[in-house]
């Protein structure tokens, strides 16, 4: 089984009473809330994190893109990717991914992506995403009943793009190109792609398709995740999919201390913060046009599943327990031995062969952030090698695979059995 | 039945068509057709009124050959041709009157006079209009009403429900402002402002005075621009005036059409 770091690069610095005062800490949240000082300085801690994330055994990086939040101030991950890339030797980098009905003309992914693969000696993991209604319709003006059209547009231009050997004429209905070549191209002839959704059956179709991996992206955890995954395979088996554990990738925010008490001590502040600092006003949410009738109704028609309204609600407001946030599946923590029972049983019920741990959240120190980190990597990971070990794995790049496992054996002597 | 299915190259349209007479066109908001609805009998008393509903909203297809504004008025073009009536009188309500507009400016052959009611088509940065989409509910009833209490219930749909769909009523109104945001999203600007003096027919701006999804102050951007135009303001009305004050709606409106 494979890890890859991440963290929404979430601002921490909002005042303690933003959850009453403010209704949307997305598309409209005012911006003297923010000091672009600390900005910095937040951007330098989470490059420190992923740097040494990469020297204790992950198998990847992710960053990822967000617009207008204080929720995740990465409007473009290729800005963060560059440097990891430049940065580390081992860890893939999943830009997981670039919103691509934003660029104009989408090209622009193409060679930026090229560019992340050549300076990471191949590297590179293609993420492509639709984004969420509040970065794609609301920040960037997207007509919702064109964004999933415009995606695939660009998704065929740039996959085109890398494999044409001659220079060729684009003539599509959103972007029109007479010479499309662009230099560079990435080593990888292509990099893996993945693909996040939310449980339309349109993005699961196109990832059985074209064999993508699929990405599962939610912060609330194997209960409320579980039957949408589970759908997802039956709906993989029943069209005769590749239902290999390596194309689906899924996030969990991990709390990795000596002892659980220790656990409580180090994450509750930081965990509550992150549940409590991401209010999306009602009104973004949920757009007409951005998800399909028949996706719409399937939604309706499924219900509220997993977690009850009543606990979504309380986790939102803060009201949960820490242990409760851990009972309920948003968090495992605890120590290494707890947390890696506890993610050996997702990775089973969900049938995950790429787990996106979530190692910084909220307003968390640096320093618990990097203890969470090593702990992660030298305690954890070793552990949970064996899980889907007979599964090949094409959803991730050959060369961090063999550098990460030519690294292992250290690794292993570090974790101490 | 008033109401049939038209077929006309890859569009199947919804018609609410009535009466007999001189030939009017209606083309309705962005919400939804208003079905058989009260105001358009009155109009139809002693004319022929035909109401299509718009492609992609409701039962009507046809939206995957739409890909712009200039693709729905030239739909709309080949429609009012079909009917082989001559040139008609165009009234178009918010969206529809944005899409009667452009018709007017594209097509002035075809149109008699046009009466534009609340029409989305314009942008002041002095009085910027809400986003329809992103409205609360209860804001959006206060902005869409002059007196959400009693007018929000009334208003007329074509939507029939269906008793063995428990999501038909959600996912029609999903349907059409899904549809909506290809005309709307994100600013109703398409540069109609450039278009508005080529047309031709004498025109009559409707507004409801308490419009709070597109401001009163609008028909007068609107009848600026147009070589000859005239406002009538309708109290004590909001974005439906044809709903809230259908007598006074009906009096001007059949008033300069006469």
């Amino acid at each position: 089984m494979k890890f890859h770091w991440f963290a929404e690069a979430t601002y921490g610095h909002l005042p303690e009473d933003f959850p009453q005062q403010y209704r949307s800490a997305w598309v409209d949240t005012p911006a003297h809330l923010m000091d672009p000082l600390a900005v910095g300085e937040t951007y330098r801690m989470f490059i420190r994190l992923m740097e040494h994330a990469d020297t204790v055994g992950f198998d990847g990086l992710a960053v990822n893109e967000h617009h207008q939040t204080a929720f995740a101030m990465t409007p473009s991950p290729n800005l963060l990717a560059a440097t990891l890339a430049s940065n580390t030797e081992n860890a893939a980098i999943l830009v997981i991914g670039d919103s691509l009905a934003l660029y104009n003309p989408p090209i622009r992914v193409a060679e930026e992506m090229a560019y992340l693969d050549c300076l990471s000696g191949g590297r590179l993991i293609a993420g492509f995403v639709f984004g969420t209604p509040m970065d794609s319709v609301f920040s960037y003006g997207t007509k919702p009943i064109e964004l999933r059209e415009r995606f695939h547009e660009a998704r065929e231009l740039i996959l085109r793009s890398w494999r044409e050997p001659e220079p060729f004429a684009f003539n599509g209905k959103f972007t029109k190109l007479r010479y499309v070549n662009p230099w560079p191209r990435p080593v990888q002839t292509p990099p893996p792609v993945w693909v996040p959704g939310s449980g339309s059956v349109e993005t699961w179709d196109l990832v059985i398709d074209e064999n993508y991996c699929y990405g599962h992206l939610s912060f609330s955890g194997l209960q409320s995740a579980k039957p949408i995954v589970d759908g997802f395979w039956e709906y993989v088996d029943e069209r005769g999919g590749e239902t290999n554990p390596n194309r689906m990738a899924f996030t969990q925010i991990c709390c990795v201390a000596e002892t659980d008490a220790q656990a409580e001590r180090d994450y509750t502040e930081a965990v509550k913060y992150f549940y409590t600092h991401n209010s999306v006003a009602p009104e973004f949410l949920a757009p007409p046009g951005y998800q399909s009738i028949p996706s719409l109704r399937a939604q309706l028609e499924r219900g509220t599943v997993g977690i009850s309204v009543e606990d979504r609600m309380r986790a939102a407001n803060g009201e949960m327990s820490f242990w409760e946030y851990d009972e309920k599946g948003y968090i495992i923590a605890g120590t290494p031995e707890r947390v890696r029972e506890r993610i050996r049983e997702l990775a089973i019920s969900l049938r995950v062969g790429q787990l996106i741990p979530t190692l910084h959240m909220g307003n968390l120190s640096e320093e618990i952030a990097m203890k969470n980190t090593h702990l992660f990597g030298t305690e954890v990971i070793p552990y949970l090698r064996d899980l889907w070990a007979d599964q090949p794995d094409e959803w991730t790049p050959q060369v961090s695979q063999q550098r990460v496992t030519a690294n292992e054996p250290k690794l292993a002597a570090v974790s101490g059995d | 039945m008033p109401i049939d299915f038209q077929t006309l190259g890859d569009f199947r349209v919804r018609v609410w068509a009535e009466g007999s007479g001189s030939p009017l066109l209606y083309l309705h908001d962005f919400e939804q057709h208003p079905g058989g609805a009260s105001f358009l009998q009155e109009l139809a008393a002693d004319r022929r009124v035909y109401a299509p509903e718009h492609p992609g909203y409701g039962e009507s297809t046809g939206f995957d050959a739409i890909d712009n504004l200039l693709d729905l008025v030239l739909f709309y073009r080949q429609l009012v041709a079909s009917w082989e009536v001559g040139p008609l009188d165009v009234v178009g309500h918010g969206l529809g009157g944005m899409i009667a507009a452009e018709f007017a400016a594209i097509c002035p052959q075809f149109v008699r006079r046009l009466v534009l009611i609340s029409p989305y088509g314009l942008w002041n940065d002095d009085v910027q209009l809400p986003d329809p989409f992103a409205l609360p509910p209860d804001r959006f009833r206060q902005a869409k009403w002059h007196d959400p209490e009693k007018a929000a219930d009334a208003e007329p749909s074509i939507f029939e429900a269906n008793g063995d769909d428990a999501f038909g009523d959600v996912l029609f109104r999903a349907q059409n402002l899904a549809v909506a945001t290809q005309f709307l999203w994100p600013i109703a600007d398409h540069g109609l402002d450039k278009r508005l003096p080529l047309i031709e027919a004498p025109v009559l701006l409707v507004h409801g005075e308490s419009d709070g999804l597109v401001p009163a102050s609008y028909a007068e951007e609107f009848a600026q621009r147009i070589p000859n135009a005239k406002v009538e303001r309708i109290e004590a009305a909001g974005h439906l005036p044809m709903v809230e004050r259908e007598d006074d709606f009906l009096r001007v409106v059949k008033e300069f059409l006469a």
